[in-house]
């Protein structure tokens, strides 16, 4: 098993997600299929065998009408910063932690397709290929070209769009310098248009995720499992908060039924 | 040591055994894994230069900002473009994906242009005196929609036809002055005027949102009013009373409505309490400048604004975007609904560039009964081309060459261009050139005469992308400025310091008829659509990602009913169903959710959804929804 290094001076890269900002849009989906050539949804697919490495969820506070209050959840790999599941299970070394930014990556090319992976996420945030990936005819030229297709068979999942950082990094490095935060955010970040989604290297104080980090209103998903995870959420609301401690993304936590209160 | 033939097959036994203890078999799957990624089946990705390119969005009138990354002439990625005075770096997701439309499967690629132009002359020259000409503009304001209307000022009978617009297109809701915003059901978080401006002023508002479902609006706005389907009229007028009230304090209690509604009963109609209501009128009377937006632009609403004295300071007056002088000979714009029923003979509907798809059965009533001609530029037969003799292919964006009239939050006029960023195929119809034919006028250089009028006017400002430098109009040539447009910049009208004043107005409600005080028993539920987006813009396959493989946005023919409701109609989670409105019927498919109120359908808003349901805003339509 790999597990996360902490050198002095590696980056550690996390998100700080405003729920109470996110208006479900879909943008950051789309953005990332872009991104990441993701292809269009075969015609058997649904929400259960579909592959997006980011998904916004609908949760409410599990009322009836018209006390039912909604919000919107972005839920992507949760990049463990401690004992990633992922990587402890996969029997071919295809998920490895990348001790330089501390992102969980995953190699296609190693992959067999076992989804050991998927049943250990406690995220539900891997997803496995089904289909052989296919375009419409003539929008294949529409592909990112720093990012392979992955063929059917493979298990895939956000690594923080892997590409524009090594991009980022050859730049900075042509121009003599480290890499720093403007040079490099995510597609979903980017096109994010309420700023719902910011990111940051958590090993740097200012950064809006290391702000987020201690922030009163803010949670991570399923924090006491111990994997640390590198996403926190932000909400003013108590019963979104409770999501962090639902079992499955889009659910609520059992407990909440009935509750509803706001911290304001 | 004698070898024998066994002791060779238990050597050959054991190797084979062996090799599995050893990497060589996960070695050939590794190999075979790579093999794969590579094999024919899986596209690769064109390489070649990257560069990035600007234009403008041309898929709804926000007309946001694109930052293209192209490689070679190919755009493989579109984004927001910050700092923007108008879109302030903002996308939505069909924008985001607008480099895929161009492969559509759905689209149309050819069409009998020849043959459509022949027959709509002909049609034309026969027209009886009280037979009627016309081109439905979907989307009114562009340098075409003046095309389509000089050349209908040179037809016989000619007529141009544009969708209701608040404020009859001449004014803006200023979000930016606003403290508080009333909304009548108006999607102002998803998708409402420029996105990107309206997030940029949201932080300075209070969002009261009043409908009967919580959309994404009313799940972020400060406090969602969940009111009764089609009482949005009624809250207007409780409102107002509550206001009127306040004005002539010891004139007595609240008037009542033009029905003779007390304050109590309209409190009744809207499902709220008078409690309610009066906080609301008195948020808005208190926390000014205040601004009421209705999704359907009623008068009662608009009524509200000019009470909390919106007019001037929220709702502004602004100047048009200049136009050659010889162009304004041209026919005036007309509404739909104050045509005679069955007057049109020829009806041309143009479909490139939609921003509101109106129910079929609101134009069928105009055309005459015997034979009339409709003819659609459309970039597929999703649309009106169903119900149409000739249906012609047109550009999508990013291939079109148009520009986008200003946003109905832009408080400055705006002149930008949709430039093609891929190549049109060829077949493609020009509907302007198209129109302007049939009347002798030539259209193909009407976007340059236009810009070249905003020179002459030497007002505003260009916004320039790639800098992201405000310039001067009057410190630019006409070929800079034409070429600057071109390149993705961003005309911006000065401020109007004339001090004209302007008479604000706002189009009659001509729908009454729709309006019912008693549900018909046979229709005992009220359909309310949704996601009116998608109803005929064209989407990415990429789209999938949130209508089919999320649950984020409800897909067409998808209908969520109450469990209580989907009980007593006996369908069922996943069941097959037909929905029936006094206009036909359709399949869906059902999903339960305890947060839509009983007695109400809350229905995907495709084309056909829109001709069976009413479009967005409008009074409720009554449904049914029957076991498939």
């Amino acid at each position: 098993m790999t597990s996360e290094k902490k050198p002095g001076k590696t980056a550690r890269y996390g998100m700080m997600i405003d729920v109470d900002r996110c208006t479900g849009c879909g943008a950051c989906m789309v953005a990332c299929a872009v991104e990441n050539n993701i292809p269009p949804a075969h015609d058997g697919a649904d929400d259960r065998n579909g592959i997006t490495w980011i998904r916004v969820f609908q949760v409410d506070n599990g009322q009836d009408y018209p006390n039912r209050r909604s919000a919107f959840v972005p839920v992507l790999c949760q990049q463990c910063g401690k004992d990633a599941p992922c990587v402890a299970v996969c029997p071919q070394q295809a998920v490895q932690v990348d001790p330089a930014t501390g992102i969980v990556g995953q190699m296609p090319e190693r992959c067999l397709g076992c989804r050991y992976c998927m049943a250990a996420c406690p995220y539900h945030a891997r997803y496995f290929n089904w289909w052989d990936p296919a375009w419409p005819a003539g929008m294949e030229k529409t592909l990112n070209p720093d990012v392979a297709p992955r063929m059917r068979g493979v298990v895939e999942k956000c690594n923080f769009c892997h590409g524009r950082w090594h991009a980022a990094k050859q730049l900075a490095a042509a121009d003599g310098h480290a890499i720093e935060a403007v040079d490099y955010v995510p597609a979903c970040v980017e096109a994010c248009p309420t700023g719902a989604i910011r990111f940051g290297d958590l090993n740097q104080p200012e950064s809006a995720p290391a702000q987020a980090a201690k922030n009163g209103n803010c949670f991570r998903l399923l924090e006491k499992i111990g994997t640390e995870p590198k996403i926190y959420y932000r909400s003013k609301k108590d019963w979104v908060r409770q999501i962090a401690s639902a079992p499955k993304p889009g659910q609520i936590a059992p407990k909440l039924a009935g509750k509803e209160t706001s911290r304001g | 040591m004698n070898s024998t033939r066994r002791d060779l097959f238990k050597l050959v036994g054991g190797s084979v055994v062996g090799a599995f203890f050893t990497p060589a078999p996960w070695r050939l799957i590794a190999d075979s894994a790579l093999w794969s990624e590579n094999w024919p089946g899986i596209p690769r990705p064109a390489r070649g230069e990257v560069r990035t390119r600007f234009t403008n969005c041309a898929l709804c009138p926000a007309g946001c900002a694109v930052r293209a990354r192209c490689v070679g002439d190919q755009p493989v990625a579109l984004m927001g473009v910050p700092g923007h005075p108008l879109s302030h770096g903002a996308l939505c997701p069909f924008g985001l994906t607008a480099h895929h439309l161009p492969y559509l499967p759905s689209r149309l690629k050819q069409g009998p242009a020849k043959e459509a132009a022949e027959t709509v002359s002909a049609a034309i020259s026969k027209c009886g005196p009280s037979e009627q000409v016309a081109v439905l503009d979907l989307r009114p304001g562009r340098t075409a929609s003046w095309t389509y209307r000089r050349a209908m000022a040179s037809v016989k009978n000619g007529l141009y036809l544009a969708p209701p617009s608040p404020l009859g297109g001449s004014a803006a809701f200023d979000l930016q002055e606003a403290k508080t915003v009333l909304s009548f059901g108006a999607p102002l978080l998803d998708g409402w005027g420029t996105p990107g401006n309206v997030i940029a002023a949201r932080e300075n508002f209070r969002l009261i949102q009043a409908e009967p479902l919580e959309s994404r609006t009313a799940s972020l706005a400060d406090l969602w009013l969940p009111i009764r389907p089609g009482s949005e009229e009624a809250l207007a007028q409780a409102i107002a009373n509550v206001l009127a009230d306040r004005r002539g304090q010891g004139l007595g209690g609240a008037p009542a409505d033009s029905a003779g509604r007390g304050q109590g009963n309209l409190a009744a109609v809207t499902g709220l309490t008078e409690q309610q209501i009066t906080s609301v009128a008195e948020e808005l009377a208190h926390n000014g400048p205040a601004l009421v937006l209705d999704g359907g632009q009623a008068p009662a609403a608009m009524e509200l604004n000019r009470l909390l004295g919106s007019l001037g300071r929220t709702i502004v007056a602004r100047r048009e975007t200049p136009v050659p002088e010889a162009w304004k000979k041209a026919a005036p714009v007309t509404n739909l609904a104050s045509v005679p029923d069955g007057s049109i003979r020829v009806l041309l509907i143009d479909e490139s560039a939609v921003d509101g798809y109106l129910p079929w059965g609101t134009i069928e009533r105009k055309l005459v009964r015997d034979n009339p001609l409709v003819v659609t530029f459309a970039w597929s037969r999703q649309g009106y081309g169903r119900y149409a003799q000739y249906v012609l292919p047109t550009a999508v964006y990013p291939e079109v060459f148009d520009d986008i009239p200003p946003a109905i939050d832009s408080v400055a006029a705006a002149f930008r261009i949709a430039a093609p960023l891929v190549a049109p195929p060829a077949g493609m119809v020009n509907p302007s050139e198209f129109i302007g034919g049939l009347a002798g006028l030539p259209a193909k250089d009407a976007l340059r005469e236009r810009a070249d009028a905003i020179h002459k006017a030497g007002r505003g400002t260009l916004f320039t992308y790639a800098g992201a430098q405000s310039t001067a109009v009057r410190d630019m040539n006409p070929d800079d400025f034409w070429k600057a447009l071109n390149e993705g910049g961003c005309w911006l009208d000065a401020v109007d310091e004339s001090g004209a004043s302007h008479r604000f107005s706002w189009p009659a409600n001509a729908d009454d008829e729709k309006r019912s005080s008693a549900p018909p028993e046979d229709l005992p539920l009220v359909a309310i659509t949704c996601e009116t987006r998608a109803a005929a813009a064209p989407l990415s396959p990429l789209m999938s990602k949130l209508y089919q493989e999320s649950n984020l946005r409800l897909a067409a023919n998808h209908a969520v009913l109450n469990p209580v409701t989907a009980r007593a109609c006996g369908v069922a989670e996943g069941a097959r169903a037909i929905l029936q409105t006094r206009c036909g019927s359709a399949q869906i498919e059902i999903s339960l959710d305890s947060g839509v109120p009983p007695g109400v359908v809350k229905v995907a808003a495709g084309a056909g959804m829109i001709d069976l349901c009413g479009g967005p805003g409008g009074h409720p339509t009554r449904a049914k929804v029957v076991v498939a």
